[in-house]
């Protein structure tokens, strides 16, 4: 019946104003500047209120044929967009002058796309101009703080790890909340394929210098038409096509060096002796323990000194306490240390190197265009044994085989290799070295090896030495990436197509782990251990649709896009892993003497959709816009396979008004307003369905349940309503957007808790809704213009989340359980025991009680019992304010951009580091230097507890640890040279460009911490936010870059 | 004009027909996972699920090692010292539980969660192809489930005997396999401590007689495992004839035999490639595919591929007489500390009960009950001396028969059980019967199920 209707739809759209098919004469002309009379090539020439058009020439010429009473609409990017009436004229020249903002350029909307001017919806669009070679490593990175509203987080400093996008708030609790990815057309594979080491990023398979443009797709009413997979947002990327004329031929290349962007300060070799000693002694004193007893932690403490600093301190300590002998005569002053190891400085490199390489062809004829670009991009992380590179070619034709069929393809092949780290919570992780003893030496002087290798004692360093790794790990990622995609497009009608995709996205994943003999202290084994895992996910898709774009009578504009779209996804992986290798000399699994573990997997999903949108512009300044798309997924359960999700916006665009018309000032206004549905799908592929799995003992086949069912489990639904005001002044050239969202979204998926004596800990369950709100504002300025030029671009959001409603579900995550989703909080909230300071009269850690008094009111006293203390909230791990802004500077030609990022309003946790590294002493690991004001009987007046070796004294999970995560960076500063074209002709050339970039130049924050940038891989969910665990801060990165155009 | 148009019509029509509709392509069925409808239909299908359940009981949160290290970490009076950073871990050395400890969580939901597994196999018996068959599985089955709820109750419960078994709380009985959805039905109060030991005793006791007749699963329990940990339930009952009679069986079936070197007994997987000692009366199997052995993460020091977290002190080496074997089965880690070497290996099996302590049962359980079945306590004693080394005792008083049984199965988690049951206070400050020596009901349940009462102090 649906299909029926659908059709019924499409014949009558067909047959709608098929009289008026006729073309009349040609009309030909030239486009310039009027900046600077030169010819502006691919300028798109339009004849009005039809999709009839052509793209000027590399002279700037163009032709084209126009039916009786046309208007020409001519726009180009960073130009006004200007009309002429034809009439009788054949030969048209226009000039066109430059735009503030481009409220004419083209906008993509998903299966199509609009004039930026009558987009009703909120689309964020970034150009590449903005993106192009930065030295990050994928695209999501590169977008960071240049739209309002898309709040990113790179996590760390790892490369190519995976990177966390929110657009417009985080809208789920146990499903993902990060947007739909769609290259070209085609949903891609952008979800961590990775096995070991923290989630990685298949999005940086792409090379993003490829890219023409980014939209994001923000409000219901751009991003219902992706239906149950739209509520996180959808970031639609465009690659760069050719254009008909000259073939232009681009190099760039540029190099670099990065450096950490911080160091911590942590207790040096005297320091630690000098603490340590009072700590121990603290601890003696509290049970009552004579320190020169053997047994006491004051002797325990001595001969740690001697072990751990390899003798070089209070030597034959050891020897006199299993001898039974005086060791006290034996101890050394904190003044005879030689050995003073900074362990940061072991595991951060020193100007890490990196280049990258461009070579770009673009250009064609009036019936063939092409793209095709190569790149090398090689990134040295600033951790030792980091890396990333990455080889990208891509073909991008068009080809037009009749005035009715034109067709095409994208196809890009990218191979990444990627030398990974060790998951944060992990020994291997290089940044847990600033916990190691500073008495440690960093290389063991009997082998001259990195201390703790063997055949050196491998019990030494404290923990294990990740500076081992370095020469006897090897964890790498492999990709191969395939994105192919192919269209054809049928011309049906001057104003109906019909446009056909197949798009096929392959990624070849291959990563191998190896640890040889000497790192067995992580591996327990002393002959090696290895993992070879393979992954492929193939990614099939197809989208088939009607484009429908005519106005009647002047006055009607209508567009329409009807069509379906099926992807089938299987992603299938193997491993083998083994251990008992030969020697060192062998890693791969052929040479492994025990296979320790092998396994195969496959899993896969399919959508299923139907989707239809509308546009209405009535007069030039009514718009009308409704959409729909009927959703299926395997996903969901039996009873819930299909949504539907519709939509509709309206706008106005008062500055066509009369009374608004002649304003001198004002010369653009719109309002608009948008309601709709979207849903979130991600919640792995088979969540609804009651499943037994493997549970093998000792080498037999077993199984056991794993899930309960839920039949009627199905996505979840945000409908968001979005106001928004789009202005210009000046002649557009202050020009913005002003938004208010709200998105609320019900039936949460939600792992929801179930008593675990029924054998099952969650079952995913339609639960419970959430809200996300905020403004968003953009402004866009040209301050000066002429020779010398300044421009502002600004972009600012505010997030409000509140979890609503989730039943009294208590949901609880994050190290020590110091993330909870709070009914009436956001969805990341701390939740733990409020710090209270420190007794100045005992040097106890004392904790507010928080606990509720008879009355009803909050009993404020304090403890240093920690259990009396109730748990609070205590903040959230996730900004309320995000924005950025760019400063552009150009004169002659010189230009200089200034961009910086920031957010505000979230908590980072540096529990993960502070309940080892900033705990007063309880273990034995190396204190952060603010530790060295803990409580003493003369220094009373402090925030930190007294020292006491293992004993917890506020070392226990509290708001001691949270801290103020808001920061400003210096993100991006490029000052670059355009070669003058005089010089630059005498070449060959028909341009040079010289530049110079700085990222991550300077950050300004009060966290104490790495980096406030921070999500540390092993600690991370929806709920779980701002956690800092030894995570590796960004780099800071130097390069200069040359780019020369033929 | 017309005719091209309607060409291009057609063109897009087919195409557009054709990928209309792409049929019924949503059901997806999972490939590495099977439906519950399907899971449990034939005789291999249910073995199966019984090779799972003791997949559940070996997993490291359970008895390859909490329920060996948790108590042996309460159990502590200054002769170990836990410098690990684990707090979940610290918190049991402190003996001051959270109930928000992860790892009383994780033990917690690691046997329930096999307490499911083992009820689905009870109720799919029927699908077996013999009554014998039906009777092994059963055994099996049972002996997992009795040796869970007995492990649960000693953790999570006042001890037997102290205050009125009958009124103080165990743990929930949970005897039926868990079907969706998960109504209130599922949230159930704690049955008594007296019901989950009539339980236990219940399933043990049929699990020994099914099992007379053989097993079912490959490296499964013998009736002989079931007497074994029976004859720990009736010493924690303080029944001690039936701990006498249950350990003698397990002795008279001559199924195991002391090994001649106390070294031999452990670290299965260095000494015999994996192969339990034939002194174990069953064991968590570990092999090098499957199965994490816990003790050695947290009592072997780093030299063995552990945490060195569980350190020995002197306070515990000077137990030992001189010439004691098992006072010289320690190393000196790397980094200058102590550390036991019953657990060197990160291979090898976890023991979970053992000959020794049966010869030593049935010592303690005739001299309560003032009997000589099988052998005298004196006998029996000084057969695990002697292995150790030591000389003979010329007589064996219940001091120096517990004195015996702590040394020779420390750090094997029945310390605490045995002062607990015999009401020896665990340090001057620590009453056997202290509040913080019991586990709390995990935060997570209590939050789930409101008719769950949570432990003393917390």
């Amino acid at each position: 019946m649906r299909k029926l209707l659908h059709l019924s739809f499409l014949l009558a759209a067909l047959f709608t104003g098929f009289s008026v098919y006729a073309q009349d004469r040609f009309v030909t002309g030239k486009v310039t500047s009027s900046d600077d009379g030169t010819p502006l090539i691919g300028v798109s020439v339009q004849v009005k209120g039809t999709s009839a058009g052509v793209n000027t020439d590399a002279n700037g010429n163009y032709r084209i044929a126009v039916p009786n009473n046309a208007t020409l609409v001519y726009s180009f990017v960073g130009m006004q967009k200007q009309e002429v009436v034809v009439g009788v004229q054949t030969v048209i020249n226009v000039e066109l002058s430059s735009d503030a903002k481009e409220l004419s350029e083209v906008v993509v909307t998903g299966y199509g796309q609009q004039i930026k001017r009558d987009v009703t919806g909120n689309i964020a669009k970034i150009k590449s101009s903005e993106i192009s070679n930065v030295p990050v490593t994928s695209i999501e990175s590169a977008l960071q703080g240049r739209a309002a509203g898309v709040q990113i987080n790179a996590g760390s400093g790892k490369l190519g790890q995976a990177i966390q996008v929110r657009v417009r708030g985080a809208s789920s609790l146990s499903a993902s909340s990060q947007p739909l990815y769609v290259v070209d057309g085609v949903p891609v594979t952008s979800a961590d394929q990775s096995s070991f080491g923290g989630a990685t990023n298949p999005m940086a398979d792409i090379n993003f210098n490829d890219v023409e443009s980014v939209e994001i797709l923000k409000d219901a009413s751009a991003a219902a038409i992706y239906g149950s997979r739209a509520a996180n947002g959808v970031v639609l990327i465009t690659t760069k096509r050719g254009t008909a004329g000259k073939t232009n031929v681009s190099f760039n290349y540029q190099v670099g060096v990065s450096n950490p962007s911080r160091k911590v300060p942590f207790l040096n070799g005297k320091q630690y002796v000098d603490f340590y000693r009072m700590a121990a002694a603290n601890r003696d004193r509290r049970l009552g323990d004579d320190p020169s007893d053997p047994n006491s932690y004051s002797a325990y403490m001595e001969s740690f000194f001697e072990i751990y600093s390899l003798g070089t301190f209070n030597k034959g300590v050891n020897d006199a306490l299993n001898n039974g002998t005086d060791f006290t005569k034996l101890l050394q002053s904190s003044n005879n240390i030689t050995v003073q190891t900074d362990w940061q400085d072991q595991i951060f490199n020193k100007n890490a190197g990196s280049q990258q390489a461009d070579l770009t062809f673009s250009g064609g004829n009036e019936k063939t265009s092409f793209f095709i670009s190569g790149q090398y991009l090689g990134q040295t992380g600033t951790i030792i044994g980091n890396s990333f590179e990455r080889f990208s070619g891509r073909i991008n034709l068009d080809h037009k085989v009749s005035n009715v069929l034109s067709i095409g393809a994208s196809m890009n092949l990218a191979r990444t290799f990627n030398k990974r780290l060790s998951g944060d919570n992990s020994f291997s992780n290089p940044l847990q070295a600033s916990a190691l003893t500073p008495l440690t030496p960093a290389i063991d002087p009997e082998t001259g090896l990195p201390v703790g290798t063997l055949p050196g004692n491998g019990g030494l360093p404290l923990y294990y030495n990740p500076v081992i790794n370095k020469a006897n790990a090897r964890q790498s990622q492999a990709v191969v990436r395939n994105l192919t995609n192919v269209y054809a497009q049928i011309n049906i009608l001057p104003y109906l197509r019909f446009r056909s995709e197949l798009g096929i996205d392959l990624l070849s994943q291959q990563e191998e782990r190896y640890f040889n003999s000497k790192t067995y202290r992580v591996t327990g084994l002393t002959k090696g251990s290895g993992d070879n895992l393979f992954t492929g996910v193939a990614n099939y898709s197809t989208n088939n649709y009607f484009n429908f774009d005519k106005t009647f009578a002047g006055l009607h504009a209508l567009g329409a896009t009807l069509g379906m779209s099926y992807q089938n996804s299987q992603t299938r992986a193997n491993s083998v892993s083994g251990i008992n290798f030969p020697s060192d000399a062998y890693r791969m699994m052929a040479n492994a003497g025990t296979i320790s573990a092998g396994s195969s997997e496959e899993t896969n999903f399919r959508f299923l959709s139907y989707f239809l949108r509308a546009n209405y512009k009535f007069n030039d300044r009514y718009l009308l816009s409704v959409s729909g798309r009927i959703d299926g997924s395997s996903r969901f359960g039996k009873d819930s396979k299909y949504g539907f999700f519709p939509a509709a916006s309206a706008g106005w665009v008062l500055s066509e008004e009369s009374f608004l018309k002649n304003s001198t000032f004002l010369s653009f206004l719109k309002l608009r307003g948008s309601y709709g549905l979207t849903g979130n799908a991600e919640i792995g592929n088979f969540p609804a369905l009651g499943l037994y799995t493997s549970a093998n003992y000792a080498g037999n086949g077993g199984q056991a349940p794993s899930q309960l069912a839920n039949p009627n489990l199905k996505w979840e639904t945000t409908a968001q309503t979005d106001i928004g005001i789009d202005f210009g002044f000046f002649n557009n050239r202050i020009n913005g957007e002003v938004d208010y969202y709200i998105k609320k979204t019900s039936d949460l998926l939600l792992n929801v808790n179930v008593p675990a004596t029924s054998g099952f800990l969650t079952q995913t369950r339609n639960v419970g809704n959430l809200e996300n709100k905020g403004f968003e504002l953009v402004i866009n300025s040209q301050n000066i213009v002429g020779a010398f030029q300044w421009t502002t671009s600004l972009n600012l959001a505010t997030n409000q989340n509140k979890v609503t409603n989730i039943q009294g579900q208590i949901i609880e995550t994050g190290i020590q359980s110091m993330s909870r989703a709070v009914e009436g909080q956001p969805i990341a909230t701390f939740f733990g025991r409020e710090y209270a300071g420190v007794d100045p009269a005992t040097g106890d850690a004392l904790f507010y009680k928080n606990t509720t008094n008879a009355d009803g009111t909050i009993d404020r006293s304090t403890t240093n019992v920690y259990s009396q203390a109730q748990r609070v909230v205590l903040g959230k791990g996730i900004p309320t304010l995000t924005g950025g802004i760019t400063n552009t500077f150009s004169y002659k030609g010189i230009d200089l951009s200034i961009f910086f990022n920031g957010v505000s309003g979230n908590k980072i946790n540096f529990y993960g580091v502070g309940q080892y590294s900033s705990a007063n002493g309880i273990y034995e690991d190396n204190q952060t230097a603010d530790q060295l004001k803990a409580w003493t009987s003369t220094n009373t007046k402090t925030n930190v507890p007294e020292a006491r070796l293992y004993a917890s004294n506020g070392n226990q999970a509290s708001s001691r640890y949270l801290q103020d995560g808001s920061y400003l960076r210096l993100r991006t500063v490029t000052l670059g040279y355009n070669l003058p074209k005089a010089l630059v002709s005498r070449w060959k050339l028909s341009g040079v460009r010289i530049y110079v970039t700085g990222q991550n130049l300077a950050t300004f924050t009060n966290y104490k911490g790495w980096d406030p940038e921070v999500n540390s891989d092993d600690f991370t969910s929806s709920v779980a936010q701002g956690y800092d665990f030894y995570t590796p801060p960004q780099p800071k990165t130097l390069l200069a870059g040359i780019n020369l155009k033929f | 004009m017309k005719q091209y148009f309607i060409r291009q019509v057609a063109v897009s029509l087919v195409a557009g027909v054709t990928l209309w509709g792409c049929g019924n392509q949503l059901n997806v069925d999972p490939v590495q996972s099977v439906p519950e409808d399907k899971a449990l239909q034939t005789a291999s299908d249910v073995k199966g699920a019984l090779v799972g359940c003791y997949d559940g009981f070996g997993s490291n949160n359970f008895a390859s090692g909490a329920i060996q290290y948790t108590p042996d970490l309460l159990a502590d009076d200054g002769e170990i010292r836990f410098n690990g950073t684990f707090a979940t871990l610290l918190q049991y050395y402190q003996k001051a539980m959270l109930a928000n400890n992860t790892q009383v969580r994780d033990t917690w939901t690691s046997a329930y969660s096999t307490i499911n597994r083992v009820n689905n196999v009870l109720e799919n018996l029927s699908k077996l192809d013999t009554d014998a068959e039906r009777a092994a599985a059963e055994g099996e089955a049972l002996f997992l489930r009795g040796t869970i709820y007995f492990n649960l109750v000693r953790l999570f419960a006042r001890t037997w005997g102290d205050g009125d078994n009958t009124v103080n709380p165990g743990v929930p009985l949970v005897l039926k396999s868990t079907k969706a959805p998960i109504t209130s039905e599922y949230s159930i109060p704690r049955n008594t401590v007296a019901q989950v030991y009539t339980q236990v005793i219940a399933d043990l006791t049929k699990a020994e007689t099914d099992l007379k007749n053989g097993k079912l699963t490959t490296d499964g329990v013998t009736a002989e495992g079931a007497a074994a940990i029976l004859s720990r339930v009736y010493l924690a009952q303080g029944e001690y004839a039936k701990a006498r009679d249950a350990a003698d069986r397990v002795i008279q079936s001559g199924r195991y035999a002391l090994e001649i070197e106390f070294g031999n007994v452990f670290n299965d997987y260095v000494n015999r490639k994996g192969v339990p000692s034939r002194e174990a009366i069953f064991s968590s199997l570990i092999t090098i595919q499957d199965g994490t052995n816990d003790l050695l993460t947290y009592y072997g020091a780093s030299d063995y591929g552990g945490r060195g977290d569980i350190r020995v002190q002197s306070k515990h080496l000077a137990q030992y007489e001189q010439g004691d074997i098992r006072g010289d089965f320690f190393y000196q880690g790397s980094n200058g500390q102590v550390y036991t070497q019953k657990y060197i290996d990160q291979f090898s099996n976890v023991t979970q009960v053992r000959l020794a302590e049966m010869y030593l049962t049935r010592a303690e359980g005739n001299l309560l009950a003032g009997t000589q079945v099988g052998d005298t306590p004196l006998n029996d004693v000084n057969l695990i001396r002697e292995r150790a080394g030591l000389a003979p005792l010329k007589t064996a008083d219940r001091t120096a028969i517990l004195k015996e049984r702590k040394l020779e199965l420390m750090f094997e988690g029945e310390l605490l059980h045995d002062l607990r049951r015999t009401k020896r206070n665990i340090s001057s400050s620590v009453a056997y019967n202290a509040p913080n020596l019991i586990l709390p009901i995990p935060q997570r349940e209590i939050d789930v199920n409101k008719l769950l009462v949570q432990n003393q102090g917390y």
